[in-house]
């Protein structure tokens, strides 16, 4: 077989095993730096304040927000889908990476996993508040009732959204989970506090990493990976469904499902780009998630930018050549050019064109750029979503009824205590848990140390 | 079941692996390998296999039968009511029966894996060389009640030989 080795050294610094650990630990072991509590304070701020509109919400009705007849999908959908979208990095990462066999997720899978748990848990919450009556919530599940009993419409694809999130979860959990325990096991064993044996004890479930356990971990790591990719492409196929099924104009496309896919692990890898830039400063580990690692994760971004600027097009030209002049409408004069034109030309300036500028080597190599343009993808998904949800609902077929949408106070609030979750998730997870899978970098190891003894030797 | 065992420490996978081979061309039995990475080569050479991926495709199949007939049942038998135009039992269940079965094959290979290994949480652990979870890799020879105390010094030195960088004996 064929070995090339095109990746290059993937850990610097001639690492040794405990260096490792050692270094990937230490930040847990460290005092809580200043940045960390400033951080956690202003994200407990923004989640108080999605917990006002919470209440606010629950106590009076969806009226409190800015939805009507016609734009009945606001704010609330809009980040739901976003959050959902950023929460696919994780399993992309984890799991497509896996089966290709590239080494170099090592370094970033943990962290993107970790995202992904938080990023569906802030997803999930916005579907809960948009029943209004959350007390009723548990009707989505079939269960044995006094009614008939009658069942749930299982060819709804609201329904499916619900069964395919809740089983997204479920396994990103599980794989997340199962791919700490050999980390809390090194915890568990180097620690000298008690209190930290006793509790990284517990969740290592008490690993002891014999040749037997480890067969069976790595098999039960590709079982539960092989079985969750599928799942990166139906999750997001299906929230595009619950638009693509309807007959409004803008959303009632075949291109949606692949569309909405690669927009999610755009969106995803986004967001995982952001994270990795921050958490290699602040923990340094520059050694670890190398420049070559960013630089991988933006030739990918460049590579899925191009993806977004042909499904943007291709809508156009389809609402063109369909001959429907609902469509033609609803793209031509009310994105391109109408009322909303500044939020279509966000999303394009920002999914399409941005990216770009990852083509030339000297924006990739500086950090900074990197790190201003993933902010600018994820704002740019953002649009995406609102130019789908608001600009075909606000005008649709009868004219009569066309109205614009502005969110209020208490969507915006509800936004502001998920991105307050979203942080405060992340915080705990860059304080408590080995942000970079320890056994598998060491995995990895070998390798790129031979690399070098190889490279050295050719000199 | 504790046995008194002879425990080699090694500091490098090539070098175990290595020594693996040595200690089984002499005909000693290797109870177990402790390593903080998977290593393949110990796989091969100790002869481990695993039927999980079996017990996953059961569950798969298991899941898939469960799920659509829980849909052929409420939407056919239970209580057919007609939704757009659509025949009671419909193509469009292939999503959940698909969604449904991942489910049922994720989280009962996951409850399998650890029925199998035995672990749970705040179980007891016995590591015969706790580094074993950090930075170093162990060999694990059982001491049988026939062995000899020279024999048992013929399988240290052996280990020693192949590159171990301690040796000793404990309950494991």
């Amino acid at each position: 077989m064929y070995n090339t080795k095109v990746r290059g050294i993937l850990i610097h610094g001639n690492k040794s095993f405990s260096d490792v650990s050692r270094d990937i630990i230490r930040p847990m072991d460290d005092k809580t730096p200043m940045w960390w509590w400033v951080t956690a304070f202003l994200a407990t701020g923004l989640l108080f304040w999605g917990v006002w509109g919470f209440y606010n919400t629950i106590s009076n009705g969806i009226g409190e927000w800015g939805l009507n007849n016609n734009v009945a999908w606001g704010w609330a959908i809009i980040n739901f889908v976003w959050w959902i979208g950023i929460g696919h990095a994780g399993t992309a990462f984890s799991i497509f990476l896996l089966i290709l066999r590239q080494k170099w997720r090592t370094s970033i899978n943990r962290a993107a996993e970790a995202m992904t748990i938080f990023a569906v848990m802030s997803a999930g919450l916005f579907p809960l508040i948009h029943m209004g009556r959350i007390w009723d919530g548990f009707f989505i599940f079939p269960y044995w009732n006094t009614r008939g009993p009658l069942w749930d419409n299982f060819i709804s694809p609201l329904f499916w959204d619900v069964v395919a999130i809740s089983t997204y979860f479920m396994a990103s959990f599980v794989f997340w989970y199962m791919g700490m325990i050999p980390d809390f096991a090194t915890i568990r064993e180097r620690t000298t506090s008690k209190m930290k044996a006793k509790v990284y004890g517990i969740l290592s479930f008490g690993w002891i990493g014999n040749a037997r356990g480890w067969l069976r971990f790595e098999t039960a790591a590709l079982l539960l990976g092989g079985m969750a990719a599928p799942l990166v492409v139906s999750v997001h196929s299906i929230v595009s469904m619950d638009f693509a099924v309807s007959v409004v104009p803008g959303w009632h496309t075949t291109i949606f499902p692949p569309y909405f896919v690669v927009g999610a692990i755009f969106s995803g890898f986004g967001m995982v780009l952001t994270l990795m830039i921050v958490l290699r400063k602040l923990y340094k580990f520059k050694d670890y998630v190398t420049d070559g690692h960013l630089d991988a994760i933006a030739r990918i971004l460049v590579f899925i930018s191009l993806i977004m600027g042909t499904a943007y097009m291709t809508e156009l030209f389809m609402a063109w050549y369909s001959g429907n002049e609902y469509e033609l409408f609803t793209f031509m004069k009310n994105r391109v050019t109408g009322e909303y034109k500044y939020a279509f030309w966000t999303m394009i300036t920002c999914n399409a064109i941005i990216p770009q500028l990852f083509w030339f080597k000297k924006i990739r190599k500086n950090i900074t750029m990197v790190f201003i343009i993933s902010l600018f993808i994820n704002l740019g998904m953002w649009f995406e979503r609102y130019v789908i949800v608001v600009t075909s609902l606000s005008k649709d077929f009868l004219p009569a009824t066309w109205a614009t949408y502005q969110p209020t106070f208490t969507e915006i609030a509800i936004f502001a205590g998920t991105i307050g979750l979203f942080i405060l998730g992340v915080l705990t997870f860059f304080r408590f848990v080995p942000t970079l899978a320890i056994s598998e970098i060491k995995g990895v190891l070998k390798e790129t140390t031979t690399l070098k003894s190889f490279t050295d030797e050719s000199h | 079941m504790s046995h008194t065992s002879i425990i080699g420490v090694y500091e490098d996978e090539d070098v175990l692996l290595k020594a693996i081979d040595k200690l089984q061309e002499s005909g000693i039995k290797i109870a177990d390998v402790f390593s903080p990475i998977p290593l393949h080569g110990v796989f091969e050479k100790l002869k481990l296999t695993t039927r999980l991926p079996y017990a996953t495709f059961i569950y798969g199949v298991f899941g898939t039968v469960l799920v659509f007939g829980f849909l052929y049942w409420t939407s056919v038998v239970s209580y057919p009511l007609k939704f757009g135009g659509k025949p009671l039992n419909t193509l469009s269940f292939i999503i959940i029966t698909f969604v449904l079965t991942i489910f049922v094959g994720t989280f009962l290979t996951f409850l399998t894996y650890f029925i199998r290994e035995k672990m749970y949480p705040g179980k007891e652990v016995n590591i015969p060389v706790p580094r074993t979870t950090n930075d170093q890799f162990a060999i694990v020879i059982i001491r049988d009640q026939d062995m000899k105390d020279e024999d048992v010094k013929k399988i240290g030195d052996l280990l020693e030989k192949t590159g171990a960088v301690e040796v000793k004996e404990s309950e494991y």
